[in-house]
């Protein structure tokens, strides 16, 4: 055993590098072997499933992007185009397409998992603020998303979303205007729901999926509140034992 | 006693991390486990959603027809829908507008809050609400109790949400619409009711309001939709507002009525907005 592994050491000489300059290995060692209650259930998996279809998004969403042409003219022969004559275009729009109703549905299901296990209570309430941001900024990318194949229903959809944007007070047609681009849906709002749909709501979002993450890891998650030795249930130890955090 | 509570808390929390260094599970392999299957669910149920979509779409599955030489998307639903519906077009408006089936819940709050006087309600006042109450959850429930038979407020309430959000996005999904060719047929009867049959320009704007997509907002003499909660407009012209009001009000109805949702119609141009207009100011109500 000691003999192979010296034979093999080399192989770690990046690793090590990498891990003497950045301390990275650590942190995920970190992650990968730190201490979940033992009592998890399945419901749990939900968080992670929602980050899966979050993932999918993002790598199909890249692929249409290098066929998809957001101006007026071009949007929907694009569209039809990867539909129809690119290898497996059909498959990376369908799971795009598809993937988004999945990814609203699994976050929805984790959110009522989160509220049955009462996760929401303290220390967590951060973890479940950044859900509820997390909840309304995937359903703009679907409503931004769902203009850009240029079709009838894209176009009448959004057109009425709009102007219910615009019914808002104060904010509201400034709001409409802005989305808009102009007196109606033109040319300007296809590449304006383009750059919000594709750049500004995927990097937020991305962003408070690390957050969410991070609040995750450091808090640590709960037990199922029914489970009989949930961890924190019990009668409360003596003070004098560890530090929190 | 909210100090008490404070107190409790903290040291609760504390307890927990103990409980969980003690008596916890690495997180890789276990939880890792379950975490991967479910992810690889996740991507198959996503996979297998593209496959139906297209290899359910009728022909040769690309979603598209020849009709005498022109390409159409018509009856090309699978079981997913279409692929894709016709390109986008300003001009014709024959149908209603729909959006993702998770905002139908949205659309149904629509129907249920008129036009005008609470339709913010509807589109923007419930939806923040909804966004704000979830938003201070954790600061109105602070309770440390977290196992659901104790908590039956919170139960109650949440089994509440979800059903009525289920109700509006099953009755969203299923408000019917009129189709603007089965609503041309009855221009003739509208005609006779109203006692315009006499006015051709009236005639020709009727049969614009039936196509144009008018009516799955409005209802006029029973048939359309008040799905998005606009008006009855079949007695529109026992107001008097005149030609050019109506024509300046479909050309861009924000401009008229301040804080409109009606789409603008301008796209029709002059000439069939002032048969539309015609077409309104005659409908008088049924004699
Ligand atoms: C992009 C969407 C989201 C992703 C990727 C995500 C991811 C995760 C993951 C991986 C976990 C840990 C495992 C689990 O509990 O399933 C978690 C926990 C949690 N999530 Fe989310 N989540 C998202 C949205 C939400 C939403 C919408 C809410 C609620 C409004 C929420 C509230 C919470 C809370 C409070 C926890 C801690 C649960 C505990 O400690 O038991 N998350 N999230």
């Amino acid at each position: 055993m000691a003999n192979q592994r010296s034979k093999y050491e080399h192989l770690m000489y990046p690793i090590d590098w990498i891990e003497e300059r950045s301390g990275l290995v650590g942190g995920i060692k970190y992650f990968l072997f730190r201490k979940v209650p033992s009592d998890i259930n399945w419901f749990q998996t939900l968080g992670s499933a929602t980050l899966t279809a979050f993932l999918v998004q993002a790598t199909t969403g890249v692929m249409l992007a290098m066929y998809y042409k957001p101006d007026a003219k071009s949007a929907y022969p694009s569209i039809v185009h990867i539909t129809n004559d690119l290898f497996a275009g059909w498959l990376v729009r369908g799971m795009h397409r598809w993937g988004a109703s999945v990814f609203i549905i699994l976050m929805f299901m984790h959110m009522g998992r989160v509220f049955l296990f009462g996760a929401y209570k303290y220390p967590r309430e951060l973890t479940w603020i950044i859900g509820v941001i997390l909840v309304a900024l995937g359903l703009a990318e679907g409503f931004t998303g769902y203009l850009l194949p240029w079709d009838q229903t894209a176009y009448w959809a959004t057109t009425v979303g709009i102007s219910i944007n615009g019914t808002a007070p104060f904010l509201g047609p400034f709001i409409a205007q802005f989305l808009q681009g102009g007196e109606f849906i033109n040319n300007d709002t296809l590449s304006r729901f383009y750059a919000i749909h594709m750049l500004l709501l995927p990097a937020m979002i991305a962003g408070l999926i690390a957050l969410h993450l991070y609040l995750v890891i450091r808090l640590g998650v709960t037990s199922p509140p029914w489970s009989k030795d949930a961890a924190g249930s019990g009668p409360l130890d003596d003070e004098s034992e560890e530090k929190h955090g | 006693m909210a100090d008490d509570r404070r107190v409790f808390r903290e040291r609760q929390f504390r307890q927990y991390k103990s409980d969980v260094k003690k008596r916890g599970k690495p997180f890789h392999p276990y939880a890792m486990l379950h975490d991967t299957i479910m992810s690889l669910v996740t991507v198959g149920v996503i996979i297998a959603l593209a496959v139906v979509w297209k290899w359910t779409t009728p022909g040769d599955h690309t979603g598209i027809v020849m009709h005498d030489g022109v390409a159409s998307t018509e009856g090309t639903s699978g079981w997913l829908g279409k692929l894709t519906d016709d390109p986008a077009d300003p001009g014709t408006i024959s149908f209603t507008p729909r959006p993702d089936w998770y905002f139908y819940f949205l659309f149904y709050l629509l129907r249920i809050f008129k036009w005008p006087e609470s339709v913010i309600l509807g589109t923007i006042g419930i939806p923040t609400i909804c966004v704000l109450l979830l938003i201070a959850l954790p600061f109105l429930d602070t309770r440390a109790e977290r196992r659901p038979l104790r908590r039956p407020v919170a139960m109650v309430t949440g089994v509440l949400v979800i059903f009525s959000m289920g109700i509006m996005t099953y009755r969203g999904a299923t408000a019917n619409e009129s189709l603007g060719s089965e609503l041309i047929g009855k221009v003739p009867e509208w005609a006779k009711q109203q006692g315009f049959a006499n006015n051709p320009k009236a005639v020709a704007g009727a049969k614009l309001f039936a196509v144009a997509g008018c009516m799955n907002c409005h209802v006029y003499l029973g048939n359309g939709a008040s799905n998005l909660g606009g008006p009855e407009l079949t007695a529109e012209g026992a107001q008097h507002r005149g030609i050019l009001f109506q024509v300046e009000h479909l050309k861009c109805p924000s401009c008229v009525t301040k804080g409109s949702a009606m789409p603008a119609f301008a796209s029709q141009g002059q000439a069939n907005l002032t048969l539309m207009a015609e077409f309104l100011e005659a409908s008088q109500g049924p004699k």
